[in-house]
């Protein structure tokens, strides 16, 4: 039993008060022996006291010490908080054990012990105590303090009396009753028995103890609580992943048509973490740039402290350079290089795009007399059309390379068959769009190439989309009304084409081409399907262009 | 501290032009610092604070933003989710002043419902103040916004105005969930009358709000 008083006054500051026993009686588990323990916090500390009755018999010491560590290790007190661990009496600030510890005097006869006890030679008789000697051997109850002895033995007794026990056991008197503690701050101001009580065997022992208790500077507590949450906050703030970037603003000059320009956005990483970056689309968008533009890599990690380099590349092909030649389209785009769980940075590309014949409309080339790169460049085709000059019959820029073939290449072994060179692609391409030369640069492969592209490029093929389905229905017949029905420009464009292809069939012999051959390359160029083409419908242009490379036009 | 150390996250938002201070005042609320060289902000940057408002902690992740014109379409995404927005101006340049009504347009087009309070930074120079206090607090008025008055450099003010700010926002948040609770409770209220009534006065409900 363990009765526990608290004086009023402090009533307030104590909580978590739980109580738990456990038995080493009979079995290791019978409550005949074994402890009651309370715990409970108060102001600061956590305080438990134990009351205990070990195993009896002076023989039985090390049954004692087993008794000792198993009420250590099995009462446990709840947790207030679930999701923690339950506590055991080892982890109190402060630990009050007390109780029938039931340790004897042995090695020692009863009529010497009884001797020094009528000496009041206490200090003699402690050297025979089994617990001060389990203690010094640090067998039981380590870290444990207890006061001088200063009274005689506790035990045994005959009840009633103050008389030693004079059954036929005639058992050595001993302290059984102890009172010890651990834990700092703990004084004792006086370890006394009391011979009056005359209830039992034992006499009961008592202690006052003075324990210094942790106690919360409420002040102080809220600031140092602040400075750990700030500085929890500081190094939230540090490990936000970051990086510097080598520049933040790209400006790419003079791009032209089909040609690559890149520059290098080197990242490195400054933070203090690891990061992964990746470049994400702006609202209401749904890739990261646009399609002129791309970043490789796109996406990545970086070490800390290591650095990534990123190709930002301008690239200009068929179907972005349509928007860009007429001015709908400027070189010009904000990237988001987002770090995850991190910050967003902004990366401006600017530029100019240098317009080409390549991806302007046969329509609008028609109707430029000079080079595409000396028009003024917000000048729109409609206001040309109103200046009332005449427009061409098919764009200048087209005929100057079938001229250019004609003439030089009409018995070129393999034309349209071999591949130009990319280096003399380009200046082709600026020379078409900067002036009128008389003649063209590169080989001629270089310059059937170059036509092909042109054709390639049209952001309206030569048969308009428009008319791509009537021209497949009438493949094998009255093909010439169809294309009576295009647009002039169109018309002619489509005329001169076949026509000149037809002079390469005439030299076939030299030039190695057929019918079948300059059908199959053409059509696909000149009859573009508007959605995803299969092949019979393939064949069915191939049909259709043959036609007017056999039979020729009527016009 | 077991689990999550804290009771609540707010996630503010601090716009305004370029150039008013946004990344000073996030500076000097998060690190208490300041510096006295301009680095314009491209892109978006964040810090946090945990703080303790009542004994509850709050923990606020502040979002600075480029003030920038042309990043204006891209910065319009960080609203989203957002409990509060804080709009800065400086009181030395009127224009970023006049501007706040532009901001306060972009919020209302990209939040419903969000805590507002307006910022004028770089008070501590009253030789160059232009915007004067009483002009901004009765423009604060007009539109149901509390008005501050802050130097990032001099630390005046920044503190109080994020705290002030934070107590806003933790109490629309208890407010709209009392709100919500009530709302709860008179549907339980009505659940026995029948499902269909219920399903008109809902109806109703939803009319004359």
């Amino acid at each position: 039993m363990l009765l526990f008083y608290i004086k009023k006054e402090h009533a307030e500051f104590i909580s978590d008060i739980e109580a738990e026993t456990v038995g080493t009686g009979i079995m290791g588990r019978m409550g005949n022996k074994g402890a009651v323990a309370i715990r409970f916090h108060f102001h600061n500390s956590d305080i438990c006291v134990v009351n205990c009755h070990l195993a009896a018999h002076t023989e039985e010491y090390e049954r004692r010490n087993q008794d000792f560590k198993d009420i250590c290790s099995r009462l446990q007190f709840r947790q207030l908080d679930p999701t923690q661990p339950s506590l055991t009496i080892m982890k109190h600030d402060v630990i009050l054990w007390i109780g029938d510890l039931n340790y004897r005097i042995s090695d020692l006869d009863v009529d010497n012990v009884k001797d020094l006890i009528s000496k009041k030679d206490f200090e003699t008789l402690h050297n025979y105590d089994q617990l001060k000697r389990q203690i010094d051997e640090e067998a039981v109850f380590v870290g444990f303090e207890e006061g001088e002895i200063n009274f005689q033995p506790t035990y045994k007794y005959d009840t009633g009396s103050d008389l030693w026990d004079t059954s036929e056991k005639c058992r050595v008197p001993a302290w059984c009753d102890r009172i010890l503690w651990k834990g700092k701050n703990i004084k004792q101001k006086h370890y006394k028995s009391h011979m009056a009580l005359k209830t039992s065997d034992h006499k009961p022992v008592s202690s006052l103890l003075v324990i210094g208790i942790k106690r919360v500077n409420e002040e102080a507590y809220k600031k140092t609580f602040e400075e750990i949450v700030r500085n929890i906050d500081k190094m939230e703030n540090e490990c936000i992943p970051s990086v510097t970037l080598s520049k933040r603003e790209f400006h790419f000059k003079n791009a032209k048509f089909m040609q690559h320009q890149a520059e290098t956005l080197s990242l490195f990483n400054d933070g203090q973490v690891p990061c992964q970056f990746e470049f994400i689309p702006k609202p209401n968008e749904t890739t990261y740039c646009k399609p002129w533009l791309t970043a490789n890599p796109p996406k990545g990690f970086i070490a800390q402290g290591g650095s990534v380099e990123i190709d930002l590349e301008v690239f200009v092909n068929r179907t972005t350079a349509p928007e860009l030649n007429s001015g709908k389209q400027q070189i010009e785009d904000i990237l988001v290089l987002h770090l995850q769980r991190g910050k967003d940075y902004f990366i401006s590309v600017t530029g100019n795009y240098l317009p080409s014949c390549y991806g302007t409309s046969i329509r609008s080339l028609c109707q430029i007399r000079e080079p595409i790169q000396d028009m003024p460049q917000d000048l729109t085709v409609p206001e040309m059309e109103s200046c009332g000059e005449k427009i061409l019959d098919i764009p200048k820029e087209l005929w100057m390379m079938v001229d250019h073939l004609f003439r030089n290449a009409i018995k070129q072994e393999d034309i349209f068959q071999q591949p130009g060179l990319r280096s003399e692609f380009a200046d082709i391409r600026d020379c078409l769009d900067t002036g009128m030369p008389d003649s063209l640069p590169g080989s001629n492969h270089s310059v059937a190439e170059a036509l092909l592209l042109f054709l390639d490029a049209l952001p309206e093929p030569v048969v308009p989309y428009s008319f791509y389905q009537q021209c497949l229905e009438c493949c094998t017949n009255a093909n010439q009304c169809v294309i009576s029905m295009l647009p002039q420009c169109h018309q002619n464009v489509f005329n001169y084409i076949a026509a000149f292809l037809r002079e390469l069939l005439k030299n076939s012999a030299q030039n190695r081409l057929d019918v079948h051959i300059l059908s199959t390359i053409f059509a696909s160029l000149i009859l573009r399907s508007p959605t995803k083409q299969d092949l019979t419908e393939k064949r069915k242009t191939q049909e259709f262009f043959k036609h007017f490379l056999v039979h020729g036009s009527s016009q | 501290m077991a689990g999550k150390d804290y009771n609540h996250l707010f996630k503010l938002l601090i716009i305004g032009d370029s150039n008013v201070g946004k990344s000073s005042l996030l500076l000097r609320f998060a690190d208490n610092s300041f510096s006295g060289s301009y680095i314009t902000t491209i892109g978006v940057d964040f810090k946090i604070r945990t703080v303790d408002v009542n004994g509850e902690r709050v923990k606020l992740q502040i979002w600075d933003t480029a003030g920038q014109e042309r990043f204006r379409t891209i910065t319009s995404t960080y609203y989203r989710n957002t409990h509060g927005v804080i709009i800065v101006y400086d009181v030395t340049n009127p224009e970023s002043f006049v501007n706040v009504k532009r901001w306060l347009n972009e919020i209302s087009q990209n939040c419903d419902n969000v805590c507002k309070i307006l910022v004028g930074n770089k008070n501590d120079d009253p030789s160059r103040k232009k915007v004067e206090t009483q002009d901004a607090v009765r423009f604060g008025e007009s539109v149901g916004v509390r008005v501050f008055e802050t130097s990032a450099k001099e630390n005046i003010n920044v503190e109080e105005m994020f705290m002030e700010f934070t107590h806003m926002v933790l109490r629309a948040k208890i407010q709209s969930q009392n709100r919500a609770e009530r709302e709860r409770e008179r549907e339980r209220d009505t659940v026995n009358i029948g499902a269909q009534r219920d399903r008109d006065r809902r109806k109703r409900g939803k009319k004359c709000c």
